[in-house]
This record gives C-alpha cells, structure tokens and sequence, in this order.
C-alpha cells in the first residue's frame, strides 16, 4: 500500500463529491434534518385516540365516568352518538379508533353495589394501538371502581374515608421508569436516530460512487492504473469516512444540545462504536456496488438495504428481544442492532465498555468482515 | 368529415404505439437487469414473510425478574399472576443490585420487588405497596409493560379485597365494579401478522414507485440518451408517461405476487372488500408516488442526487404516514405536513379495502387526494421536463 496512490486516489474522489453541489449538501444536511425532523414529529406513544361515546344511560354518574376520557391527554373526544349504527360508520371511515357504550341503568346499578359492564369497541387494524387503548380504558374503569368502592364503603359501613380507602386498595405498585424517567419517547427515539441518519445516507453515498465509474468506464483507468486493489478500496472510501464521521459529531451535538438528552457513558466508547459502524455502513455500500453493474440497481437495493432492516430489526421502533426468534437472527445478522445498543446505552443508561464490549466486537467484526468481503469481490480484471 | 376522424384515430393508434413501444423498451430494460429483477421479487415475496411473522410491537415475552423478599403463598401468589405471552418469568434475584445490573445490560426489563412482611401485611390488613422497575429505553413498551404491570396488581388488590369483605359479611358481597369488555373490530384476534405483512407491502410499493421511475429517467439524462428520444417522434409526454406505466404494471405484479405467495395462504388475512378496487388503488398509489419521484428526477442531475432526494423524500412518508407510529398522536406540524404524503391516504384506502372491507362510498376523500396529488406532481414534473429539453 502506498499512502500517496491512496490520496490520490482519495483527492479524486473528494474532488469529485465536492462539486456536486447538491449531494454534497445533501450529504451534509439530510442526517441533521433527519434527526431534528424525527426527533420532533416521530411520536410513538399511543396519545389522542379519536373516540365516540354512546351513553345509554344519561345519568350524572355515567357522564361522571366519561368525563374522564374526555379529560384525558390519551384520548381525543369525537362527540357522541345515539345509534350503534353511527359507531360502524365512524369506525370504517377511520373518523374514530374507539367508541364506548354506557349501558342502560349504569348509575342506578353501581349505587346499588353491583357491577356494570362498560363495552368498548376498538379499531383493531393496527393492534399495537388497539392493544394500548385497552390498557388505558382498563385503567381508567379501575380508578373509577377503586373509588365507587371507597365511596361505597364509606356509606354503607359508616368508614372514615381513609379507612374505606385502605380496604378497598390492599396492595397497590408503586411504578419507577428506569433510564428515562420521563418516559419520553423522544429520550429513546433520538440516540437511536442517530443510528438511523448515518446508516441510511453512508451506504448510498459509497455505492454510488463505485457504481458511477462502472456505468461510466471511468473504472477502466483505475484496471489500467498503478493503484492496487487495496489502495483504490482505501482511498474510495476514505472521503465517505470523513463525511461521516463530520456528521455523527454534528448528530451527537444535536442530541445533546438540541433535544438535551442526557449524554451519560464513556465518550471513548462512542466514539469507537461509531467509527466502527461507520466502517460498516460504508462497507454495506462498497459490497452492493461491486455486486450489481448498474447505478439504478445499486441506488434501489442499498436504499432498501439499508431502509428496511433500519426501520424493522435494528431496535429503532421495535425492541429486538420481542422480535420472532426468526427476525432475530435477521436482526443478528446486522450491524445496526449492535450500533443501536451502543448509542442508548451510552446515552440514556451510562454504560461503559465494560458492559458493551460484546457490542463493540461484533461491530469491529462486521466492519472487518464487509471490507475484506469487498477485497475479495473487487477485481481488476473483469470479465465481461 | 369522415377523413378527418379517421386520420384523428390513425393519430390516436400511432400515438398508443409509440407509448407502447416506449413502455415495452422499460420493461426490457428492467428484465435485463437481473440483480435488481432478483431482489424485486424478494422484496415482495421473503421480504414480506419475515417482516410479516417476524415483528411484534405488542408487549411480548417481556423480561421479569423478581426479588422476592418474603416467599410466602401471598408473594408466590401474585408472581403467578405475571404470565405469557406478555410477560416471561427469568426467574429471582436475591439482590436488589443484581436485579439492576441486569436491567443496564438489557437482559431483563422489568424489576418486581416484593417486600418483607408482605403476606404479613395482607392478613393484618395493612396496606402494603410493591415494587417495580421499568426500563423505559423503549419508551413504549416500557409504558405498556408498566400498564399490565398495574393491571394485574390492581386485579390482585381487588380480587383480595372481595374477598376480604365477603368473608367479614360471611357471604360474596355485591360490590360497585366497572367491568371492560372490549370488541375488536376488523382484526378480532389482534393477528398482528395481518397489520406488520400489509405495511412491508406499503413500504414496498413507496419504494419502488418512487426510485424505478425516477432512476429510469435521470439515467436516460446522465447518458444522453434523452437527446436520442428527443430527435425521435415521441413527446416528453410519452416519455414520462411511459416510465410511470411501465413501473406501475411491474408494482401491479410484484404486489398480486405478494398477495398470492404470501398474505393469502402463509398469514390468511382477509380481502373483505373488493380485490379489483384494491389493485385500482395501488396503480393509483404507484402512479402518485412516481409523479413525486419523476418530479425529484427532473431537478437531480444524476443518479446520486437522485437517491438522496429519494431519501429526503421517503424516510418521512415511510417513518410519519402511520405505518410505523400511531398518526394521531403525532405533533400536528407533522400531521399537517403529511397532507402531502401520497402514502397517508393509501394507508386509509387499503386497510380499509382489505380489512375493513369498505368501498368507494367511505374512501372517496383519500382517493381524491391521491389523484390530485399525483396529477399536480405529475403536472410540475412534466413542466419542468419540457423546459429542460427546450
């Protein structure tokens, strides 16, 4: 390896990306507005169903309980109708998520200390959020009983409230959020953005300009030149490297500075984590481009490549432990699931190499693996 | 009169011709290109399945350790409670700290500490409180994990306080109790394979009828070979237009594949309402998507601008349309942004077609905001092409 071919071959390729001046900016500015878009608008928690209540029984009570929908941040108050008919209606045209029927005789029943049955009907397309939606209702129907029993109590037995209260709540839990105590979603969407910028732009742009000099024959002065197979390699990705390393500080300095998410582990250990992953994320694309011939294949497989895994197995929206066991070893087989581990831990858990040293070697060993793969694909002497 | 009809309808034939022979030459174009015909076919096909049967968002298998500081029938009782599928016993701790050590490696997620003296406490009848701890890193399924956790507890308290007061009346007492019971509609047994296979299919179509198109025309432009179709008879029209069929009857294909291969037999979701109306929609989708990408086509000068005008656009409607995350609860910044996104309409249209199995009756509104979407996309798109080659 000779360190000047490499810059050489390294400067064209710099040259090459800094007058075009729209994918430099691009290059530039996509993670950061990713990050700040995402970081912002990419909401995961289950807040403002849209719901519709049909109140069957009209009573001081029953508007009592449905009050507390409506006064909920979780739930979206739509009206109410008088029909069941309506609720159909509403469900299919996605105008609502739920809908809630008091039945008849709600208040008389529950004054006389027996139980009700409220129903709920719930839009079950996407089942996370049906899932969700019944969690809070059941929540809610169980202060409200928790507290009809006080009331109960105290009126029939002649209890003192605080007495009443003891009987009718024995045990209760007592809740800590670990990490985040907030329980904030942008907390652990914005580490993980940070995964997800450099993994979604780095490949492409590595891709591309391999697969550029093929379609263009440019490649043929590379096969001709004195440049080895090593030195091109290098020098080719030398400038995506730089690009991306720029990039995860101006990432991290907008978690931190922008979203303040606190920045709790070892420094160090981010810091080799991401020049790793970005090794990794760049050999994706080097492998790709040496794969296919044309630009339009390399430009549609690494965006999928890239975007799908990203979004679905890399822990980002779904945790990895709750995958199927199939998934899993897809997720395994990535190095993103790693990166991400890397980045929440070190942000929101404090964790230092001690607990993440497995992380860290299954980066190294993926980055080590994709650019010895393209060392074996790459080949100057084509047969075609 | 009638020569000039028929010179109308032979300029109409030639006119058809041409479009045909332009549409014939991106499809060869496409076949010819193996890698990509290869991974098309996976994307719709594998793809699909191990997204399909691979993702849960639902609280599953959660990780629960125990520190159980009283071992009695009481404590042994409510751990029971704790089951499959939404929580897994991995067994005790016998201290706090190792409890948490595991938590920051992410081998478990849930803490529950019982206390001493906690059956002590019950047949005193002291109020007593337990524990629990959540890693809240996934800040949603912390959240959800957190509400079973209460769930089964509140269950617990209540079931022990009916019991409490029905044994000192000697008898069951009535007590006031809301009850819950949930009907849900479209998807009764919460099959979430239904839900996860239909969005890969969504992100799917998006993909590719953003890129194929648009990297079909700028490559034609990086090459030159635009300046040959110039010279030739067929109009930028034809051109455009052209590419967008093509990719639209390959869309078309790849998700009838999907829905044959895999939706169908492997996960048994239901086509409730009306097949054929579905596939109109996803030629309508394909068709607006492609105008979005046809219009980033004709600002980018090659193919990686291209790609990155691809990712500037994509990843938002991917991420914010509601295949991902709830679209309600999004900030309404966002919710007013997506207006713009084809792929928020075409969430509505297909549940609603293949799950909910309404017709054109309930789904007008979002087809109409696709076609005007699309024809404006497709319009600017075109304007802007025709000034390019001028």
């Amino acid at each position: 390896m000779n360190p000047r071919r490499i810059a050489a071959v390294a400067r064209k390729e710099w040259k090459e990306t800094v007058r075009d001046r729209l994918f430099l900016l691009m290059a530039f500015l996509l993670p950061a507005l990713w990050m700040v878009v995402f970081g912002y608008g990419l909401v995961l928690d289950v807040e403002h169903v849209p719901f519709a209540v049909l109140d069957r029984d009209q009573s001081s009570l029953s508007r009592d309980y449905l009050y507390r929908f409506i006064e909920s941040r979780y739930f979206d108050y739509r009206g109410s109708v008088s029909d069941e008919r309506e609720i159909d209606q509403l469900l299919g045209d996605t105008a609502i998520r739920m809908a809630i029927v008091v039945p008849e005789r709600f208040e008389e029943r529950l004054l006389a200390g027996r139980s009700v049955t409220v129903q709920t009907l719930l839009d079950g397309t996407f089942p996370l959020h049906a899932d969700t939606t019944k969690g809070y209702v059941i929540a809610v129907n169980n202060s409200f009983t928790q507290e009809l029993l006080t009331d109960f109590l105290a009126r029939t037995r002649g209890l003192g409230s605080d007495e009443a209260r003891r009987l009718a709540e024995p045990v209760s839990l007592e809740t800590r959020y670990l990490y985040n105590q907030e329980v904030r979603s942008t907390w652990s969407m914005v580490p993980a953005l940070i995964m997800f910028a450099l993994m979604v732009a780095s490949p492409l742009l590595t891709a591309l300009g391999v697969v550029r000099e093929k379609e263009t024959g440019s490649i043929y002065n590379i096969y001709s030149s004195t440049a080895s197979k090593a030195e091109y390699l290098v020098g080719k990705l030398a400038p995506y490297v730089t690009i991306s390393t720029i990039n995860v500080a101006a990432l991290w300095m907008i978690a931190v500075w922008l979203f303040r998410v606190p920045f709790k582990g070892n420094i160090a250990v981010f810091i080799a984590a991401s020049m790793l992953f970005v090794l990794c994320s760049t050999g994706i694309g080097l492998v790709i481009s040496l794969l296919v011939r044309t630009q339009m294949a390399a430009l549609i497989i690494t965006i999928i490549i890239a975007m799908v895994p990203t979004i679905l197995f890399s822990g980002l929206l779904v945790p990895v432990p709750s995958l199927s066991p199939g998934a899993q070893v897809q997720a395994h087989l990535f190095p993103m699931m790693y990166y991400t581990d890397v980045v929440r831990g070190s942000f929101l858990k404090g964790l230092g190499l001690k607990a993440m040293w497995t992380d860290l070697l299954a980066l190294a060993g993926f980055a080590v693996v994709l650019q010895l793969v393209a060392y074996g694909l790459f080949t100057k002497r084509p047969k075609a | 009169m009638n020569d000039r009809d028929d010179i109308e309808a032979g300029t109409l034939r030639v006119w058809a011709l041409r479009l045909f022979v332009m549409t014939r030459k991106e499809l060869l174009q496409l076949k010819r290109d193996v890698p990509l015909l290869l991974f098309l076919i996976y994307s719709f096909s594998l793809s699909v399945y191990i997204s399909g049967a691979g993702i849960s968002m639902q609280l599953n298998n959660a990780s629960l350790l125990v520190h159980d500081g009283d071992h009695s029938a009481s404590s042994r009782e409510l751990i029971h409670r704790f089951r499959p599928p939404y929580f897994r016993f991995d067994g005790e701790v016998e201290d706090q700290k190792v409890g948490v050590q595991r938590l920051d490696q992410g081998t478990a997620m849930l803490l529950l500490d019982i206390p001493p003296r906690f059956h002590e406490s019950i047949v005193g009848r002291e109020p007593v409180s337990v524990q629990l701890q959540v890693d809240t890193t996934n800040a949603p399924q912390g959240l959800s994990a957190a509400a079973y956790a209460a769930r089964i507890v509140g269950e617990f308290s209540f079931d022990l306080a009916s019991f409490r007061l029905g044994g000192a009346s000697g008898g069951l007492m009535d007590m006031p109790r809301v009850e819950s019971a949930h009907r849900v509609w479209y998807n009764q047994n919460q099959d979430e394979t239904w839900f996860q296979s239909i969005s890969h299919i969504l992100r799917m179509i998006t993909l590719f009828a953003f890129l194929l198109p648009a990297a079909a025309l700028v490559r034609e432009k990086e090459h030159g070979t635009v300046e040959q179709l110039l010279v030739s008879p067929v109009t930028p029209f034809q051109i455009m237009l052209s590419k967008v069929l093509a990719m639209t009857l390959v869309i078309l294909a790849a998700t009838a594949l999907a829905m044959a291969s895999v939706l169908k037999p492997v996960f048994g979701v239901p086509i409730k309402g009306s097949a054929p109306l579905f596939f109109l929609m996803t030629a309508l989708y394909s068709f607006t998507t492609a105008g979005l990408g046809l219009f980033a086509a004709t600002v980018a000068r090659n193919q990686a601008q291209v790609g990155m005008m691809a990712l500037l656009g994509i990843s938002p409607m991917l991420l914010l349309s509601g295949i991902a995350t709830p679209f309600e609860a999004m900030p309404p910044w966002v919710q007013t942004l997506m207006a713009l996104s084809p792929l928020r309409y075409f969430v509505d249209v297909t549940y609603g077609i293949l799950l909910k199995g309404v017709g054109f009756d309930v789904l007008w509104d979002s087809m109409l905001a696709m076609a005007l979407l699309g024809g404006t996309m497709f319009g600017l798109g075109m304007w802007r092409f025709r000034r390019q080659l001028e």
